[in-house]
């Protein structure tokens, strides 16, 4: 098996690679037949890019996001985020990485319902135990502020419209101030203004704080948004749009 | 780990289920602290009432029932004479002649009871030291001394057994001379009448058996030793405490059979509870798996959710806490020997507190489980 070096060079358009998948698999038990989702998938992202991930329903793009955001392991192959090859980690210690390194964005936002928008912010932080409550909440609410709901701090996801409840969920997501966001669909369940606003801020991320963001979407228009475009079919990529601009595109 | 205010809130995200859960905890609990103070009430009583330092003297092959038994009435004097180490005070030797009778009276209503009636003569008290007369006198002749709790025996008001009141047996009427107590004793549900009359009205020309309270536990070799000298007498010597030990193993059975019924109880809540539970869990996969996301390992996750178990089946035990204080605490029960309280011991509190934690543990851990086995990807899209 060939063993690959944590990405220190860069890609071809001349960015630091943060996240290197050298021929990876992943497989499962379905039943009595063995689903191979991905299929020795090569792949980098550059520090700081922002990726659209497209294609057919089944075509492997979830299960990809999973193995890059440490949700899942590949069966075969190596990927790496940064410096640390996923891999080699096993559950409790992808769990661990998940919480310093990765902030995860859903489609249907996956709030705590039983929380207020500043408690499930609070969330991820809470694991941290060096910092104190008042380091937490000044977090939480600078958090809050750069997703534009520092008013909405004490209300509970059922008192908020799709779009700020995702708009928390991101706040969630940043809160740690993880250098890899992913997203699934993240405007998939919003409407087009909702939409624009979560695709902006997840630009910003990208653009002004140097997050690198994957993000999975079917939907053209928010796919637009990101640097580049890779489209997904039966596990294996098979094009590749770059979008040259670096203002953001019209959505 | 998660803070604790997550689980209680999710305590109160379905208050249907919360009162399930809370009173399902709550009763079996209950019944629990029921059977343990059931338990308790009937073996202290028994246990109590037996002194180590009393000899019982019963005829030959009735020591199982001293109501059964006859003794010459002759071996009061004798033992007192033939026994070492017999307490004296004031130059009264402790040994009392009884007579034991199980019979019927009759109040001024109409109302009949079956009695635990006992004939003594004044030295009974030097034998049976707990026993004190609260009201009134010793009885004479035509007179009755009842025991505090004799009332809730017969099953009537405490006036009705209150000096002065009378009552009926065997066709005499007999009036109360006073209350005596003798705590945690089955004597306390007795009435004793003086020995004579008992024996005129029962025909009885012997005693039930004869008691001797000696100056210490380990002089009951004297006291076996007589009764195995004076052959003629056909009498068996037997310590009081070991008398009322083989009453208590007698009633043993019943007692196996409380505990019997809560663990069973205890067993179905658990099951109901299990499917309950898992339910519960179950609607909440996806946001487990967000927290799972998140970076919440597995062990915290299965900690919040055994912790939000725990605290539903420990409001459960307060409430059952708060159940038997008001229904049950100091409550009298009947059984054949006497009247025994219900009292929430530490023991039994503690037996209770207890099941209400093995009821959340054991309620939360397989549901949880199952609901965390769930593979991360597969969950997030539950």
């Amino acid at each position: 098996m060939t063993v690959f070096n944590p990405p220190t060079s860069s890609d071809p358009h001349g960015k630091e690679v943060f996240i290197r998948c050298r021929n990876v698999s992943k497989s499962y038990r379905k039943g009595k037949t063995i689903v191979t989702p991905l299929e020795a998938l090569d792949l980098d992202v550059g520090r700081g890019e922002f990726l659209a991930l497209m294609g057919p329903s089944g075509s492997g793009k979830t299960t990809l996001l999973n193995l890059i955001a440490g949700i899942d392991s590949p069966t075969t192959g190596e990927l790496w985020v940064d410096k640390q090859n996923l891999a080699s980690l096993k559950r409790g210690q992808l769990t661990a990485w998940r919480a310093k390194h990765c902030g995860y964005i859903f489609q249907l936002y996956h709030l705590v319902p039983i929380l207020t928008a500043f408690e499930n912010v609070e969330l991820p932080l809470l694991l941290d135990r060096s910092l104190s409550r008042k380091e937490r909440h000044s977090k939480v609410a600078a958090a809050l502020d750069l997703v534009g709901l520092a008013n909405r701090a004490d209300h509970r996801p059922t008192e908020l419209s799709g779009g700020q409840e995702q708009r928390v969920a991101i706040a969630r997501a940043i809160v740690t101030n993880p250098g890899l966001l992913v997203a699934d669909e993240p405007t998939g369940d919003l409407d087009r203004k909702s939409a624009t606003q979560v695709l902006d801020l997840l630009r910003e991320f990208s653009s002004e704080y140097r997050k690198t963001i994957v993000m999975v979407t079917h939907d053209a228009v928010a796919a637009n948004a990101a640097q580049r475009t890779l489209h997904l079919e039966k596990g294996q990529l098979v094009e590749q749009v770059q979008i040259t601009t670096s203002e953001p595109t019209e959505v | 780990m998660l803070p604790i205010s997550y689980a209680i809130r999710n305590l109160l995200r379905d208050p249907g289920r919360l009162l399930q859960k809370v009173g399902g905890a709550g009763i079996v609990v209950f019944l629990v602290f029921a059977a343990g103070a059931f338990n308790q009430g009937m073996h202290r009583i028994l246990s109590a009432s037996g002194s180590p330092q009393n000899v019982i003297l019963l005829g030959a092959g009735s020591e199982e029932s001293v109501e059964r038994s006859e003794v010459p009435i002759q071996a009061e004097t004798l033992a007192a004479a033939g026994i070492q180490d017999i307490t004296t005070r004031l130059g009264v030797s402790a040994v009392s002649g009884e007579v034991h009778y199980m019979a019927e009276v009759i109040f001024p209503t109409g109302h009949k009871a079956q009695a635990l009636l006992r004939g003594v003569t004044p030295t009974a008290f030097e034998v049976h030291r707990s026993v004190r007369i609260l009201k009134g006198k010793y009885p004479k002749p035509g007179e009755v001394l009842v025991g505090k709790l004799a009332h809730h025996n017969l099953g009537v008001s405490a006036e009705m057994l209150s000096p002065g009141q009378t009552i009926k047996f065997e066709g005499q009427s007999f009036t109360v001379a006073g209350i005596f107590t003798a705590p945690g004793t089955v004597m306390e549900s007795e009435l004793w009448f003086d020995r004579n009359d008992l024996m005129t009205l029962t025909q009885r020309e012997q005693l039930s058996c004869v008691v001797v309270r000696l100056e210490s536990p380990e002089s009951y070799a004297s006291a076996d030793l007589f009764s195995k000298q004076r052959l003629d007498l056909e009498l068996s010597a037997i310590r009081e405490s070991d008398y009322y030990a083989k009453l208590s193993a007698f009633y043993a059975p019943i007692r196996t059979m409380t505990w019997l019924t809560a663990a069973l109880i205890a067993a179905g809540a658990i099951f109901g509870g299990l499917n309950m539970q898992y339910a519960a869990f179950a609607s909440r996969i996806r946001e487990l798996a967000t927290l799972q996301a998140i970076g919440y390992s597995r062990p915290a996750i299965y900690l919040s959710l055994v912790e939000e178990s725990l605290l539903a089946t420990l409001l459960g035990t307060l409430l059952a806490v708060a159940m038997v204080l008001i229904f049950l605490e100091g409550q009298t029960l009947n059984f054949s020997m006497g009247v025994f309280r219900l009292t929430l011991s530490g023991e039994i509190a503690l037996a209770g507190l207890l099941t209400g934690l093995l009821l959340g543990i054991i309620g939360s851990i397989t549901p949880a489980i199952r609901c965390l086995g769930t593979s991360l990807p597969s969950a997030l899209r539950s």
